[in-house]
């Protein structure tokens, strides 16, 4: 389901680009307390259940909060596995709420120019919120 | 030790923490810009006067609004953090022992409450901590975005009141709960401006200041970047 132009991961490519908004991204994820209070404000959290991997907080903090304290050096496979978090999972819709004020669209956005810069993209069917096996 | 946890360890820690918060603020401000917000002017064909909104109109927005936020959806949880940092600011600065160190210091009296209310702010503290920690660990939801971190930074914030509360009531060996109180007090200083408890500075901050839809302020800034 993915266009992989790339099999291998350019980490050096990610620092690049994670160390062009380092500051600003990092002081976000710090502020984050972890309080769970963004979940109720995405639709797809409250489509699935309340399954956490919907959360807003979750998506970023497994993303590109992973990617900042790796400093870039994930595999291939780790990237997938955010690509699901960051398409699939999310349909940017900008409706997140967060009590601090983070602007948690905009960090999921970033994350996903990462995931481009390695040939990493959404497509369709994520886009819409079904897994694989759900279209079938 | 003891006297030196609450004299320069102390004094340095308390310079770290404003020095600390200062950076911060000035960090957020380098990063922001002001926002230009353009002015917006109506063609005169659609220049008309606005249409006249009831009072049932207004109140059901009002209404509308506070079901959509968090207060209303999570009446528990924002009422315990509330209590939980309020108490958490107001029991060390209002504390008569600590006001009566800072006055032998020949620095200024500051106004405190009695010991009993003191007290009461404590209690406040630790059970919204343990209520909090209950929440980080059984909840799912909470659960899932927990690291460590989150772990530390809650029992950072709470060793202070948990070994002041043991010291008070002369609970266990005194002079070992005092210093580890002190110990705990300049800690949490030190790390409150560096750690994910500088959530107090990027609160304000971003709530009061930036551009956005849940502004509280006057939100005239936007990233920089």
């Amino acid at each position: 389901m993915t266009h992989i132009a790339k099999k291998t991961v350019d980490s050096s490519r990610i620092r690049e680009i994670l160390d062009g908004k380092k500051a600003r991204m990092k002081t976000c994820l710090q502020a984050c307390a972890a309080c769970s209070l963004c979940a109720d404000s995405c639709f797809m959290f409250n489509g699935k259940d309340g399954d956490p991997q919907y959360m807003p907080s979750y998506k970023v903090i497994k993303t590109l909060g992973r990617l900042y304290r790796k400093r870039g050096n994930v595999s291939r496979a780790e990237l997938e596995r955010m690509q699901q978090l960051l398409w699939r999972n999310c349909v940017l819709c900008g409706r997140c709420y967060c009590p601090f004020g983070i602007d948690i669209p905009n960090m999921i956005a970033f994350a996903r120019g990462i995931l481009r810069s390695q040939g990493i993209y959404g497509v369709f069917p994520h886009t819409s919120g079904s897994t694989e096996a759900e279209l079938q | 030790m003891y006297d030196l946890l609450r004299g320069p360890v102390f004094w340095v820690s308390a310079a770290v923490c404003v020095c600390g918060l200062i950076f911060r603020t000035i960090q957020m401000f380098r990063l922001t810009r002001a926002k230009i917000i353009p002015e917006c002017r109506l063609s005169p064909a659609r220049n008309t006067p606005a249409r006249q909104v009831s009072d049932e109109e207004r109140r059901l927005d009002m209404v509308a609004r506070f079901r959509n936020s968090v207060i209303w959806r999570h009446p528990v949880v924002v009422a315990v953090s509330a209590v939980f940092h309020v108490c958490l600011f107001a029991a060390p600065i209002l504390l008569v022992a600590h006001n009566m160190m800072i006055a032998q210091a020949g620095w200024v009296a500051l106004p405190s409450v009695p010991d009993w209310f003191a007290d009461l702010m404590t209690i406040a503290v630790l059970v919204c901590a343990v209520f909090l920690l209950v929440r980080r660990i059984a909840l799912p939801k909470v659960a899932a975005i927990s690291s460590p971190v989150d772990y530390c930074v809650l029992l950072l914030a709470v060793m202070p009141f948990l070994t002041g509360f043991l010291a008070y009531h002369q609970l266990f060996d005194y002079k070992t709960v005092i210093t580890l109180h002190a110990l705990a007090g300049d800690l949490l200083l030190i790390a409150l401006p560096f750690t994910k408890v500088g959530h107090m500075v990027f609160f304000f901050f971003s709530r009061l200041t930036m551009a956005g839809e849940f502004c509280m302020g006057r939100g005239r800034r936007t990233w920089a970047a």
